[in-house]
């Protein structure tokens, strides 16, 4: 495949613990939990009650401030316990799965036929479900606004960062949902739909490759040319006022499920990598939407201290072995807590860990891939370097002085240099590469929720 | 072995920690305990938030980087404050005993630096209660190769001081101070301390002399900064004049000549520079911009004719073959080791070319411009300091018109 955009600002980091290929299902064990709390920034009202019984599919709760936006379950059973955070919030509704098969169907659709069906119809039917959810917004990364018609809609199939589920394993033998949803997607926009997918030389044509309807981008350079934010700059770039969609392709094959089969997806696929986990568990595996995350490790995990990341080691959410399969999660990636001390570990000339400072000698060695574990590797200090953090930017994005405007609330400043073009994650690797331990994403997060809140 | 000493230091700290936290008997003086903890062993901490990996490098390993890159330096400059001791004193001396009498001469010059300069470090520290930074180590060594060789201790002690309390720590610290510590605790000293600081006095050392039976004042010895200055007339081949008292372009380029302890020699300057270079921990672009921006006013000057004109008068500055202003006085010191430090230079990719460049205009300038001062660079480096905020201002305003433009182009074409 030719690139049809090279990126050349980025780094790939050699880290050990890759997936391997496989798909393996995992059967049910224990309970089944709904976590409200995943969706951030969103009020739900409950419409269940403990000892109630549903369908898979059965209604749960609602937004409280779009009434026909639901939470529906994943399985059928009885629930068993709703758990409750802070000033009431909702956070977790515990449901033991039972031996019905009843479930709540909905509208079934043909790949073809959806091309045809109105967009008014696919987003009631989105909502109604919940899986309207999976649809995001630029700017902002938020739950998409079905109110509002987006300039094109962007899918990404591309997986740079250290560790993300590979779209095209994802989609073996998913010609149909895949299809389907794409279809689905076309209706929801007047502009273009955007497949962007790497262009490595060993891809051989598959089911993604041959996606129709949609526009097929591809994409070549070192992470972050995977990420969202990268695609839409080069492609359709945000400005005030617009409003682009996004989704994954795991999410485009769980709408897709949803249409043909007229039912909510019980299932979802999950990457498994990192080298806090045994090298047979890192792969693929098919599990239950809200199974517990201990029966899915149970046994897997190394000795010792580990982290399980949601997401990727760059830009994820730590999770916690009494915590569950959450409805946007689409891979998990094991860390070492590595807590341990070096003698003189600040001028050792170390080969084992790894850095892309010339200053640091594993830096020099090319080919090599380097274990982590999630030590720091350095104390917090004052922002001392600059102008190294742009090399890790492939937006057209200055990343010194927009760390400034954020520093500073300085939202006005912000905006102007491109900030409603990020995403957080996109400064993961400055973050990464900074000496003084600087968390750029975190900074940038908080200046995004503060202009979102106040309006531009 | 090295576990061993490993293990036992880290379980001396683990034992002595809790004196240094929240309500233990030392807790003012944790800063002190924060820095030796993880100077012997890298810190225990796992990383929070949403990047759960980080890079091997941290700052400690970037400071210390730089002042790896000064160690050529500092050898030069005692093997030659040892030379021009002997030399002007007209006695014999063997190699070894000139790196002795340099040692004596410079080491204790950068002890003094770093021991005020560390206890005003460590002060704030505790006073404000934030870690000591790094980069003390950098500003305590840098400072004392710029001072001349014969400088008195007590005035390295009050120059740093002034470098430290008013260059950075009342701009709230490492990261925010506006201009180069370092420089500042010189320029200081070059105004408070004018006669100490410039002239013919670099290589005046007390020594005894065996015949007399005391200590008398050796000769002085110039900087070829200082006698361009002085020639002053017009039309003067400056080039052979220097050479004729003594300065030919290889012996300033070699080194073992009067001047600041580090300034003098170009080769250890240019291994730093590398050194900078290689690692990434030093800008080339502010070098390679300070050095055509030197190189190119400097051509420009040899067209001009020396003397008054109009109502400027230009030293015998304006006939030196533009090469020698590379090689002369402090430039290359300041350019490699100065202008690139991070904090106080320009931060944008283009705004570093224009603050490099500018300084080496501004140096030839002051030079040859200015009889007042022979050497320009400090001045030149102080000065595009205070320049370099509004040098980014401009560049970011350019970089968001040119984001603006990009933008633009994809709402024209969708029409």
């Amino acid at each position: 495949m030719t690139a049809d955009f090279k990126i050349k600002n980025g780094l790939d980091i050699p880290m050990e613990g890759a997936p391997g290929d496989f798909i393996r299902p995992v059967p049910l064990k224990g309970t089944v939990s709904v976590f409200p709390s995943e969706y951030k920034r969103v009020k739900f009202k409950l419409l269940v009650e403990e000892g109630d019984t549903v369908k898979q599919g059965g209604v749960l709760a609602r937004r409280k401030d779009q009434e026909d936006f639901l939470l529906r379950s994943p399985v059928a059973g009885k629930i068993l316990a709703i758990k409750l955070g802070d000033r009431r919030s909702l956070q977790e509704i515990v449901i033991e799965p039972g031996n019905t098969r009843e479930r709540e169907s909905f509208t079934k659709y043909t790949v073809d036929g959806l091309l045809k069906t109105s967009r008014a119809e696919l987003l009631a039917l989105l909502k109604d479900t919940g899986m309207m959810a999976l649809i995001r917004q630029r700017p902002f990364n938020v739950i998409a606004d079905a109110s509002v018609t987006p300039k094109s809609i962007f899918v990404n199939g591309m997986n740079t960062a250290p560790f993300r589920p590979d779209a095209h394993v994802l989609c073996r033998g998913k010609s149909g949902e895949l299809q389907a949803g794409l279809n689905a997607l076309t209706r929801l926009t007047d502009g273009p739909v955007h497949l962007c997918l790497a262009a490595a030389k060993s891809v051989t044509p598959d089911v993604l490759t041959k996606a129709s309807n949609v526009q097929v981008n591809y994409f070549d350079g070192p992470h972050p040319s995977g990420n969202t934010s990268t695609h839409i700059h080069y492609l359709d770039p945000v400005m005030p006022g617009d409003s682009v969609w996004t989704l994954r392709v795991s999410d485009v094959l769980r709408i897709g499920e949803l249409l043909l089969n007229g039912a909510i997806p019980a299932t979802q696929t999950l990457m498994i990598a990192g080298n806090g986990i045994d090298l047979e568990a890192r792969g693929y595996v098919t599990v239950t939407t809200g199974m517990s995350l201990s029966s899915l490790f149970n046994g897997s995990l190394i000795e010792g201290e580990t982290r399980i990341v949601r997401g990727d080691v760059l830009y994820g959410e730590k999770a916690d072995l009494t915590g569950g399969v959450h409805f946007y999660d689409q891979g998990y990636v094991v860390l070492p807590e590595d807590r341990e001390r070096h003698l003189l570990g600040w001028y050792a000339p170390t080969t084992e860990m790894y850095s892309a400072h010339k200053v640091v000698p594993s830096a020099w060695l090319k080919g090599k891939t380097f274990s982590f574990g999630t030590n720091t590797r350095g104390s917090k200090r004052a922002l001392v370097l600059t102008g190294i953090y742009d090399k890790y930017v492939p937006l057209d994005i200055m990343v010194d002085p927009l760390s400034r405007a954020c520093i500073s609330k300085d939202t006005e400043d912000a905006i102007a240099l491109g900030i409603l073009e990020t995403d957080p994650e996109d400064f993961a690797l400055c973050t990464f590469v900074c000496p003084s331990k600087t968390d750029f994403g975190a900074i940038v997060a908080e200046t995004l929720t503060l202009i979102q809140e106040e309006g531009f | 072995m090295n576990n061993n000493i490993k293990e036992t230091i880290e379980s001396k700290h683990k034992e002595i920690e809790p004196l240094f936290h929240k309500g233990g008997k030392f807790e003012k003086f944790f800063p002190l305990f924060e820095a030796q903890d993880t100077f012997a062993l890298t810190p225990p901490d796992v990383t929070k938030g949403s990047t759960h990996v980080r890079d091997a490098v941290d700052l400690k390993r970037v400071m210390f980087t730089v002042v790896v890159a000064l160690i050529p330096c500092l050898l030069w400059g005692i093997f030659n404050a040892g030379y021009n001791y002997y030399h002007y004193s007209g006695m014999e001396a063997n190699p070894l005993m000139i790196l002795f009498r340099g040692t004596l001469i410079v080491m204790p010059i950068v002890m003094t630096s770093y021991i005020v300069g560390g206890i005003w470090e460590v002060t704030f520290a505790i006073v404000r209660k934030h870690e000591i930074n790094e980069g003390f180590l950098v500003t305590g060594l840098l400072f004392p190769l710029t001072l001349p060789p014969t400088i008195a201790l007590w005035q390295v002690a009050v120059g740093i001081t002034f470098g430290v309390v008013i260059g950075k720590e009342i701009f709230g610290g490492t990261g925010f101070n506006i201009l180069n510590p370092a420089l500042t605790a010189r320029a200081y000293l070059f105004f408070a301390h004018a006669k100490d600081m410039t002239g013919d006095v670099w290589a005046k050392f007390r020594y005894f002399d065996p015949e007399l039976g005391k200590y008398v004042d050796g000769k002085t010895g110039a900087t070829p900064l200082g006698l361009g200055a002085s020639y002053g007339g017009q039309g003067a081949d400056v080039a052979e004049r220097l050479s004729s008292d003594g300065f030919s372009l290889a012996s300033i380029f070699g080194g073992l000549i009067p001047g600041s302890i580090a300034e003098t020699a170009a080769i250890p300057i240019l291994l730093g520079a590398a050194i900078l270079i290689v690692s990434g921990v030093g800008s080339w672009k502010i070098m390679a911009g300070g050095v055509a921006g030197l190189l190119g006013t400097a051509i420009l000057m040899n067209f001009l004719p020396s003397g008054v004109v109009g109502d400027v008068t230009l030293t015998t500055w304006t006939q030196v073959p533009f090469i020698y202003h590379l090689f002369m006085g402090s430039f290359l010191f300041g350019i490699v080791f100065m202008a690139t430090d991070p904090v106080s230079a320009a931060q944008t990719d283009l705004g570093k070319w224009i603050y490099g460049a500018l300084i080496g205009v501004v140096t030839v300038l002051v030079r040859v411009t200015n009889p007042g001062f022979p050497e320009g660079v400090m001045l030149a480096i102080i000065f595009m300091n205070v320049m370099a905020p509004i040098i980014d201002y401009y560049v970011v305003r350019g970089h968001i018109a040119k984001r603006n433009a990009y933008l633009r182009k994809f709402s024209y074409a969708k029409g």
